[in-house]
């Protein structure tokens, strides 16, 4: 363990936040074992903020960004960063003033730094979710996403949630004043480095020379076809089968990381850019109306339906 | 009078919508006021991202309140018995008094015998006190935001849940020290829930100042308590103030040629406690294109760049905090400029080793517009749309087609460099870095693809004339923002020939022409249509930019409104005729109202008639005659061969100095010749006579369209 170590060890940011917001009643929940881009598509978050059942609940989650991999070579830019996020629905009154609590829990004192909430909405045109909210910047870095969730899946949210996402890498490279990301202190006397600079190289790699696109245009394909067969099935009396949304949503989140690799891999135009955006999108707000009950028309839901309920942003 | 104070205590409101909100809580807070009768009086508003803050003074009670209703005639109010009538009771019932009780007078005083019967409502005046919170509630509701947020709240209005732009945390809401009340309730499923805020008198300073007493509620009775107290918790509540504050903070700085690159206006708004710090670049980034490290400062950070000769060493940053903290805040700062500009170095890096002519090919897989096909397609469109102003317009010297052509070819390459991919608002500006610094041979090419997106703002200065010697004069065809594009071509049409004089004159309607054949088939309505939509919405452009240069409506209507030549077809000659028309007007003002009033009449009575042949032998009256004869002495030279004024900046001012003279003869003529003579041959020559007249100005301007 190096002596000039002055913050918490990542491990000991995740225990910290994690106890933090275990002793403000959140469920403390586990990563999503699918690729994700971000801790957003958890279903802890994008099924559990629709309706109007009251949730608290925090999980860490390691988000795949393939386009953003360095084969370990860039300091601050990675192919998988990990997220903690947290969902407090509905967001208390003093929700601002309770993530400022989580900063001091880490041993960042607002009062000797520049803390800052500024404008920054959220916006996820693959799941028809938009927030509003802000970055908060420590000392001009940001190091949290605060967002008041107001749709997801093309639904309007009566609560909305509150969403506080920390990059745990920033907060930690901050903690242990250190300027390259591998250089960080996964445990003490561990380095990120030591634990994740080879899957860097390899996962980048792939993403950007190796992995087959021709594969992963059939699995973007597949994957959007069995979400839809899942979601067209019908339960006894012909009814719309309320019990198939879960693994519908998986499938989703695969179409979603296929679509990711061969954004990587420059395998898409433009154009077929949005149709694809859409394609998932549309997908996720069949899901979403079905989570809800709120499509109880008997018109069988086909992949080339137009999506329920008309999706307000883009 | 007492003094009213709201301050609505939110989460932070973004920066740019502040001004815009303060200025709308003391425009909005007075009308409600004055239509609840409380006569506001020297209304102000301030905020800071937490506050939005509006006093003034308002009467303590409405002043009472008389209304005269009247009712039935007198004569029908009683039957013959001398009871009251069923018209009579009807009114008393509507009125909600007894029938005793209506007054009688007369409605008309000019008939006093007449009487009728007539109730006087009266309204006692209610305490501002009971008004204030609906007149809250209002403004609350009222203030548009650019987005607003469901924040789960709901007022008791009747109107349901109140949306905002970011939640409201607490309210101060005091007449005269006391609390006017109101309650912003939960929603719950579409009605009202548990409450969420209730005002009251108490406030709250700095989230994290002053150390120790940071975020403490603090009890207000007025205005001026509110703000010295919130003063002494860290908060200046003036935007005005906090500028000062900033300007004095920054003042050392002020010998190094500093800019502010418009961050300023936006600074003020960021804080409630401005601390201006500074930190350094290092000397490895300083080589970096001034762009680039301004890119990253300034708008990923919105830090002030500082430095000299075009080196970037310094920056300058706007803190919320307090300045004992600086040494630890600025090495943060500098830590997080440090690694985008890593990650720009890089980009920089990786991109220099290819060269920027080479990415043409990957344009073929960047889409420019569904169906309009690829930024390819795009780059090779332009090129054969410069070959048409070379070779069939003329309007490009050789030496021109040739610097264009290469430059219309790469301007587009930068889209698939990884500088631009990051930092998108590049575009353009890194095609010419990359293409300078890879040493192409020449420096005109890589000037034009610098600056081919602009001017991407009315405000914003058109490119430096030298860019035009190298000449990209079509910036018009990118699908997205097309006014601001379309802008854009006007106004570089307009300086290119103010900075090369030369022969051929661009003109907009054939250059339309050009740019809409070169997409063959891919544009699917007819060219003609295309071309006719485009020239009326092209006209629109040159209006607004006429306009924005500051002349007057009017003036810009009557240029444009004249005949020959289309100022479409010569923007620049329209442009020089605008600002004769400006300033012969300025001198001879009466003159021109004059002749635009006749005109007017002229135009009414003789349409859109071509100038007619006149028969002297039909000129029977002197005004006639006179008429006559100035117009002859007018006539230009050379009618139909060449342009008036061409190349001489003083021939459309002399000319209009001179046609001005026709006052007096256009004068007498409608004074006395009768236009519409009963003989038809004499009406004829006399209308042929007016619109002669008329059509000598149709060369510069439609003198009719002045004065509105």
């Amino acid at each position: 363990m190096s002596p000039a170590r002055k913050g918490l060890a990542l491990q000991e940011i995740v225990s910290t936040l994690q106890k933090y917001w275990a002793d403000r009643g959140c469920l403390i929940h586990q990563p999503w074992d699918a690729e994700v881009g971000a801790g957003t598509m958890h279903p802890e978050t994008f099924l559990r903020v629709l309706g109007p059942d009251p949730w608290k609940v925090a999980y860490v989650q390691p988000s795949r960004r393939p386009a953003d991999g360095r084969y370990g070579e860039n300091p601050n830019r990675v192919y998988k960063h990990q997220q903690l996020q947290v969902i407090l629905k509905p967001p208390p009154a003093d929700i601002q003033d309770v993530y400022l609590g989580s900063l001091v829990a880490l041993g960042i004192d607002p009062a000797v730094h520049d803390v800052r909430f500024e404008e920054d909405n959220w916006e996820s045109p693959t799941l028809g979710a938009w927030g509003i909210g802000w970055q908060v910047l420590l000392d001009g870095q940001e190091i949290t996403q605060f967002t008041y969730f107001q749709q997801a899946g093309g639904i309007d949210l009566a609560p909305i949630s509150g969403e506080i996402t920390y990059g745990l890498e920033r907060i930690g490279m901050y903690l242990q004043d250190v300027d390259d990301m591998f250089a960080l202190e996964w445990a003490p006397g561990v380095t990120y480095g030591r634990v994740r600079k080879e899957e860097e190289y390899q996962l980048s790699r792939y993403s950007f020379e190796l992995a087959d696109v021709d594969l992963h245009r059939r699995l973007f394909e597949d994957a959007l076809k069995e979400g839809w067969r899942l979601l067209d099935m019908r339960g006894a009396g012909g009814a719309k089968d309320r019990r198939t949304v879960l693994p519908a949503y998986d499938w989703v989140l695969k179409a979603s990381h296929a679509f990711n690799v061969l954004d990587a891999r420059g395998a898409i135009s433009v154009s077929q850019r949005q149709g694809m955006i859409l394609g998932i999108r549309k997908l996720a707000c069949g899901i979403a109306q079905r989570y809800v009950g709120a499509d109880t028309d008997t018109e069988p839901q086909t992949a080339k339906g137009d999506t329920p309920t008309a999706v307000k942003r883009a | 009078m007492p003094e009213f104070l709201l301050e609505i205590g939110v989460e932070e409101m973004p920066a740019r919508w502040l001004p815009g909100l303060t200025e709308q809580m003391r425009q909005r807070f007075t009308e409600l006021a004055q239509a609840s009768l409380l006569v506001p009086e020297r209304v102000q508003s301030f905020s800071t991202p937490r506050r939005l803050v509006v006093t003034g003074q308002v009467a303590a009670r409405q002043a009472d309140r008389e209304e005269k209703v009247w009712g039935p005639a007198a004569k029908i109010a009683k039957d013959a018995a001398g009871n009251w009538t069923k018209a009579a009771e009807g009114f008393a019932k509507k009125s909600g008094v007894a029938v005793d009780q209506l007054q009688q007078a007369p409605r008309d005083p000019a008939l006093p015998a007449e009487l009728n019967l007539l109730h006087v409502k009266r309204t006692a005046g209610r305490n501002a006190r009971d008004v204030l919170p609906a007149a809250i509630a209002a403004l609350l509701r009222g203030l548009a935001f650019p987005k607003r947020m469901s924040w789960d709240a709901w007022l008791e209005d009747g109107k349901g849940t109140l949306p905002f732009g970011r939640p409201i945390r607490w309210l101060v809401a005091l007449l005269d020290a006391q609390v006017v009340p109101l309650t912003i309730y939960e929603a719950q499923a579409a009605a009202k829930g548990r409450t969420i805020v209730e005002s009251g008198d108490t406030t709250y300073g700095h989230r994290f100042l002053p150390p120790g007493a940071a975020g403490r509620a603090v009890r207000v009775r007025s205005f001026e308590d509110l703000r010295r107290h919130l003063e002494e918790q860290r908060v200046v509540l003036d935007p005005a103030r906090r500028e000062e504050i900033i300007q004095s903070q920054l003042a050392p700085m002020a010998g190094t040629g500093l800019s502010d690159f418009g961050l300023l206006a936006e600074w003020k708004h960021l804080v409630e406690w401005p601390t201006v710090m500074f930190g350094r670049i290092p000397e490895e980034f300083r080589r970096l294109p001034i762009e680039v490290l301004q890119t990253v400062l300034i708008h990923h950070q919105k830090y002030i760049p500082l430095g000299e000769d075009m080196h970037v060493t310094r920056f300058a940053a706007l803190t919320n905090a307090d300045r004992a903290a600086e040494a630890e805040i600025v090495r943060g700062m500098e830590r997080v400029v440090v690694a985008r500009l890593r990650d720009a170095a890089f980009f920089f890096a990786e991109d220099m080793k290819r060269p920027l002519a080479d990415r043409v090919k990957d344009l073929a897989g960047v889409t420019f517009h569904q169906g309009l096909g690829s930024y390819e397609e795009k780059a090779r469109r332009l090129v054969r749309l410069i070959d048409t102003m070379g070779e069939r317009l003329g309007i490009l010297t050789r030496g021109e087609m040739e610097t264009a052509r290469e430059a219309a070819l790469v301007a587009k390459a930068d889209l698939t460099t990884l500088m631009v991919r990051e930092f998108p608002e590049l575009q353009g500006v890194m095609g010419g870095i990359y293409l300078r610094a890879q040493g192409h041979p020449q420096a005109n090419v890589a000037e034009a693809v610098r600056w081919h997106y602009h001017p991407v703002s009315i405000e914003e200065g058109s490119p430096p004339a030298r860019v035009f010697s190298g000449g990209v004069p079509t910036g018009s065809s990118d699908p997205y923002g097309l006014r601001r594009a379309a802008q854009g071509a006007v106004r570089v049409l307009l300086d290119f020939w103010q900075a090369e004089e030369t022969e051929k004159q661009p003109s907009l309607c054939k250059l339309t022409e050009a740019a809409v054949a070169g997409y063959g088939q891919a544009v699917k309505r007819p060219a003609a249509d295309v071309v006719r939509d485009l020239e009326s919405f092209l006209l629109d452009r040159l209006r607004y930019v006429f306009t924005a240069r500051g002349f007057a409506a009017d003036e810009v209507e009557a240029v444009l409104g004249a005949r020959e030549p289309d100022a479409l077809d010569d923007p620049r000659e329209a442009w020089k005729r605008l600002q004769a028309l400006h300033r012969v007007r300025l001198e001879a003002t009466e003159d021109f109202e004059a002749l635009a009033v006749a005109f007017k009449r002229a135009k009414n009575i003789i349409g859109d008639r071509p100038p007619a042949e006149v028969d002297t032998g039909l000129l029977q009256e002197g005004a006639e005659r006179d008429l006559h004869h100035a117009v002859a002495e007018l006539q230009p030279p050379a009618p139909g061969g060449g342009r008036q004024g061409r190349g001489v900046d003083g021939g459309y001012e002399s000319r209009l100095r001179s046609l001005s003279s026709l006052r007096g003869p256009v004068d007498r003529f409608f004074d006395d010749v009768l236009v519409m003579a009963e003989d038809p041959r004499l009406r004829a020559n006399r209308l042929g006579l007016l619109s002669q007249a008329l059509s000598l100005f149709y060369r510069i301007a439609d003198i009719s369209k002045l004065g509105g």
